[in-house]
């Protein structure tokens, strides 16, 4: 339903007639959806105007940044914030940076690299919003999830600046916590099917050191980069064992070890995808390394501060994979694939070829937590996807799991795919199936629930969280303007 | 006034007092707040105890004051901010209730303190990141929920650690935990196929946790929690720089925090080094003093499993660039204080009497958290305020903690007064309340609102506010949780 023409004029004051349209030839370029106009602000300020204008009018908007993923109900404002893309401030001392919403991760990293720096590149991709909550390959070093936000920059749903921790009152980005509670609790972002109500327009994230170059040294063309060399300090290696259970007691023991920078429990069908540059290739690949593994594995970048420094990171890393029978893969010992994977981790974030490349389609199983429990679980979602492999419905990828630890092993990510052809409904209906039964599973057996589950089933068991969010979404946005799903990736 | 008789029927009778004595240790504690005596003191056991309390409380209109600590307390948070008020003494719960080693995590009730949990932890070959030095009585969950900073800022990587999850009663009487510990089924069930509780954030995208830390009781009364905890090493190597430029030493703190080499790793200025290793007093304090620099910065080396010496080797050699370049020595004592006692005393308790206690008999705590730059003209504006209020600056200690993976800074500033010399107590009030004003004008950020100079700090941010006062009417409708602290 297109605006009333008096309404369009109220949001073209604010943003200007170059940044609205409801030109339904346009509009569709964005998404299937019918909105009822695309706003493209500049500013925070214009956040806030258009926000308290959607009250007025009582008009239902939604922002949207990369635009990875996303869910709109139809007829609403799509808030394209594609304008503030400004690095507002890179704090060396204090280990932060401050961005706006479509600074993409890869703009940030190197900005950060120049100057020894680094930060959570999200699995989504560098070519999303450097603000986004979630996980990356870099989670043993970088940590993840929710733990990276400093002070957040929020227009609420009904149009008020909010400024979290120390920005609100000391004009500071270090801190997003007090005075008093913090309402960091509900200032998370964007994983849905809920994220916080309203806009955050600046977010504060934190930064760690790069012991790496200030520019990786890229030979080749698309899409066949090379490293020149490996860059000093540095290694990267994958390591098999001969269990899940010896694979485990190595990969504690290097979070405990504190020598990993990345430590990702990447299967070798993962391992295939990233380093060859067409889905032919990755056949081919995946089954020479299938007769190289010797079991499940993971895939480790080690970097020192110093050539001493790398050298204790290597030795002990060393004697934790034989004292656990591990074996490293000799394929990934060649340096030119040793760079590929270690720019694919580091700068890419390793996540289209695997996940889009071979089926055209994934649905995706993660869990954030407790990495010991969580595999134990996947062991079972793993082996429930080999009747799918055998159907020929789903990429054949020896039904693997993945995973990796989080913070230096303190907490963990395990994730399982399934990755398919959408224009195949068989196919979709299985993997739909599967995925309905392996979140059963879980849930029933008390591994963990997903939160995408159903809600009357999953809320009681988790406390009734989903009855405190709605009231505190309710609380937030009377008007009902900025409602809850979609995503600000 | 809610009847005792019900109150009897929750805990039982030999855990409900309004003994005149029993009252007066809750009216009032060594902070400047006004004293206000409750009406009862309940010492609940469990749970259940705890959220039918809360249920009372609501359909009474009772004022609860949840403690867990033991005296003395400093801040005002735990004396009633108005009358008829119940104070919920949880210092009896003191399950320890897991330590794990290998998820490196353990999970307590309310009332265990450091000195309790600190040779659990370390018989399992774990430990807590801990605040400078607590006082004998502090107990864990009071000081996570607090945000209280730690020693080990390279393992806090989020200001809410070391918490991991919690349990929590909200003000509505209902029940629920945070983080992996909601769900799904209850926590035994979790135990039960291998789950234990430490993953933080969520169920859903909220991190509830948040929302109770830093609240001083005004959102619900937490029944146990769980923490991150950290692998004891093997070996330890402390060091101090002590140096007159405050600058250079928060250089080097900066680069021991990001090249993570560093474990404990704090700034104290001379008085507080005095303050806390001085054995025989005032001899050695004064000796102290006298002989230290201004600024003696403390890091400790730590080797764990594999090959420690050569981890330590390792940090030594790149260490010894860092100060090279800064023109400072790392050493092993000064001031006739030895690396090794320091490092043997903050991994402890504080022995009695409490260090801040030990000068002058009291003690006002003003801290703040900022950057790195903005630190040293905080303490030059501290400086002068204490001339101004005739308060000897150089009496005035000051430690600074590095917080948050080198994200900011916490600096704490502890004047010494004596509690029978009135016109010292009443010069160090007003200098408190002067300093939170001058320093905020400065900007510095008053992340722990306490006491008299919370409505001050908070007044800076009255968005903020307005959102908390939103949150506070949904999980304590009746504003039965500690009303009339921060903005409740």
């Amino acid at each position: 339903m297109a605006l009333k023409k008096d309404v369009y004029k109220e949001f073209e004051s604010v943003v200007g007639e170059e940044n609205i349209c409801d030109d339904p030839a346009i509009m569709p370029a964005y998404y299937s959806n019918k909105f009822a106009a695309v706003i493209l602000p500049g500013n925070t300020a214009e956040v806030q105007a258009v926000v308290k204008l959607c009250n007025k009018h009582k008009l239902v908007f939604r922002p949207i940044c990369t635009g990875w993923s996303g869910m709109f109900p139809p007829d609403i404002i799509l808030m394209d914030l594609r304008r503030m893309n400004h690095i507002i401030e890179i704090n060396e001392k204090n280990m932060y940076a401050v961005v706006e919403p479509y600074v993409i991760s890869s703009q940030l990293q190197a900005e950060l690299f120049k100057r020894g720096l680094n930060f959570c590149i999200k699995g989504a991709g560098t070519n999303c919003t450097a603000m986004l909550r979630g996980h990356g390959h870099m989670d043993q070093t970088t940590s993840g999830d929710d733990r990276n936000h400093l002070a957040i920059e929020w227009v609420t749903p009904e149009g008020d600046i909010v400024r979290s921790g120390a920005l609100g009152s000391s004009d500071e980005w270090f801190c997003g916590d007090g005075p008093g509670p913090s309402i960091r609790s509900i200032l998370t972002s964007a994983v849905p099917p809920g994220v916080t109500p309203g806009v955050f327009t600046k977010a504060a994230v934190k930064l760690y050191h790069w012991p790496g170059p200030s520019e990786f040294p890229i030979a080749g063309h698309s899409p066949k980069y090379v490293l020149s060399e490996i860059p000093a300090n540095m290694m990267a290696r994958y390591y098999s064992f001969p269990s899940v259970e010896k694979m485990w007691q190595a990969e504690i023991g290097l979070g405990e070890a504190e020598v990993c920078y990345e430590l990702m429990g990447f299967n070798a069908a993962m391992v295939a995808a990233n380093i060859t540059t067409c889905n032919e290739e990755d056949e081919a690949m995946f089954n020479r390394l299938n007769k190289e593994v010797q079991g499940p594995g993971f895939f480790v970048i080690i970097a020192g501060n110093s050539p001493a420094d790398f050298a204790y990171k290597k030795k002990v890393l060393e004697k934790i994979v034989e004292e656990a029978g591990g074996k490293s893969l000799k394929t990934l010992e060649d340096p030119e694939l040793e760079g590929i994977i270690m720019c694919q981790c580091i700068r890419i974030s390793a996540s289209i070829r695997e996940t889009f490349r071979p089926g055209g389609a994934f649905n995706s199983i993660p869990i954030m937590g407790q990495r010991d429990l969580t595999i134990k679980w996947a062991i079972g979602a793993g082996e429930a996807k080999k009747p799918l492999i055998e159907k020929g419905l789903i990429v054949d990828d020896g039904g693997a799991f993945f995973g990796w630890g989080v913070e230096q092993g303190h907490l963990g990510k395990t994730e399982i795919f399934c990755k398919y052809s959408p224009s195949n409904p068989t196919a979709k209906a299985a993997v739909e199936t599967w995925q309905r039964e392996q979140n059963r599973r879980a849930f029933e057996e008390r591994y963990f629930a997903s939160t995408m589950g159903p809600q009357d089933e999953i809320g009681p068991a988790l406390c009734n969280y989903s009855q405190w969010w709605s009231k505190v979404v309710k609380a937030l946005d009377p008007n009902g303007v900025s409602p809850e799903g979609g995503s600000l990736v | 006034m809610i009847a005792k008789e019900k109150l009897v029927k929750i805990v039982g009778a030999a855990n409900v007092s309004d003994k005149p004595a029993a009252l007066d240790e809750y009216s009032s504690d060594i902070s400047f707040v006004n004293p206000v005596r409750p009406t009862w003191v309940v010492k609940p056991k469990n749970t259940d105890a705890v959220q039918k309390l809360i249920k009372l409380a609501n359909k009474t209109q009772t004022p609860l004051v949840p403690v867990s600590s033991g005296p003395p307390h400093f801040r005002g948070d735990t004396v009633p901010g108005i009358g008829g008020a119940v104070i919920v003494d949880l210092s009896g719960m003191k399950k320890i209730i897991f330590v794990d080693r290998a998820r490196r995590v353990a999970m307590i009730e309310p009332g265990v303190t450091y000195g309790e949990l600190i040779p659990a932890a370390a018989k399992e070959g774990i430990r807590i990141n801990m605040p400078l030095l607590p006082r004998k009585t502090k107990t864990v969950v009071g000081s996570m929920l607090e945000r209280e900073p730690v020693t080990m800022p390279k393992y806090q990587w989020d200001i809410s650690d070391p918490l991991a999850c919690i349990e929590v009663i909200f003000g509505n009487g209902n029940e629920f935990r945070t983080g992996q510990a909601a769900g799904p089924g209850t926590v035994k069930e979790q135990w039960a196929v291998g789950g234990i509780q430490k993953a933080p954030y969520g169920p859903g995208i909220a991190s509830w946790h948040r929302l109770i830390q830093g609240s001083q009781g005004t959102m619900g009364i937490v029944t146990w929690a769980s923490m991150r905890c950290e692998l004891l090493p093997s070996l330890e190597e402390p060091f101090v720089v002590s140096s007159s430029d405050l600058d250079t030493l928060l250089d080097m703190t900066s680069w021991l925090i990001r090249l993570r080499m560093v474990n404990e790793c704090f700034i104290l200025n001379g008085t507080n080094m005095a303050a806390i290793f001085a054995k025989k007093w005032p001899k050695d304090y004064q000796a102290i003093k006298d002989t230290l620099p201004a600024w003696t910065l403390f890091y400790n080396l730590a080797g764990y499993e594999y090959y420690p010496e050569e981890r330590i080797s390792s940090y030594i050699t790149d260490i010894s660039q860092i100060t090279r370049r800064l023109g400072v020595e790392s050493v092993k004592s000064v001031g006739g204080v030895s690396a090794n006692e320091i490092l043997k005393a903050v991994q402890q308790p504080s022995p009695e009497p409490y260090w801040k206690l030990r000068y002058k008999g009291a003690c006002e705590d003003v801290y703040l958290l900022t950057i790195h730059d903005k630190l040293e003209s905080l303490i030059g504006e501290m400086n002068d305020l204490a001339d101004k209020a005739g308060y000897p600056a150089s009496d005035m200690g000051i430690y600074i903690q590095p917080i948050v993976q080198g994200t900011g800074y916490h600096c704490e500033f502890n004047l010494f007064y004596d509690p029978a010399n009135s016109s010292e107590s009443n010069r160090v009030k007003e200098l408190s309340a002067a300093a939170v004003k001058g320093l905020m004008a400065k900007g510095a950020f008053f992340s722990r609102p306490y006491g008299e100079n919370a409505g001050m700090i908070l007044n800076r941010d009255a968005a903020t506010i307005g959102v908390l006062n939103k949150l506070k009417g949904l999980f304590d409708p009746n504003n039965v949780m500690n009303p009339g602290k921060i903005c409740f």
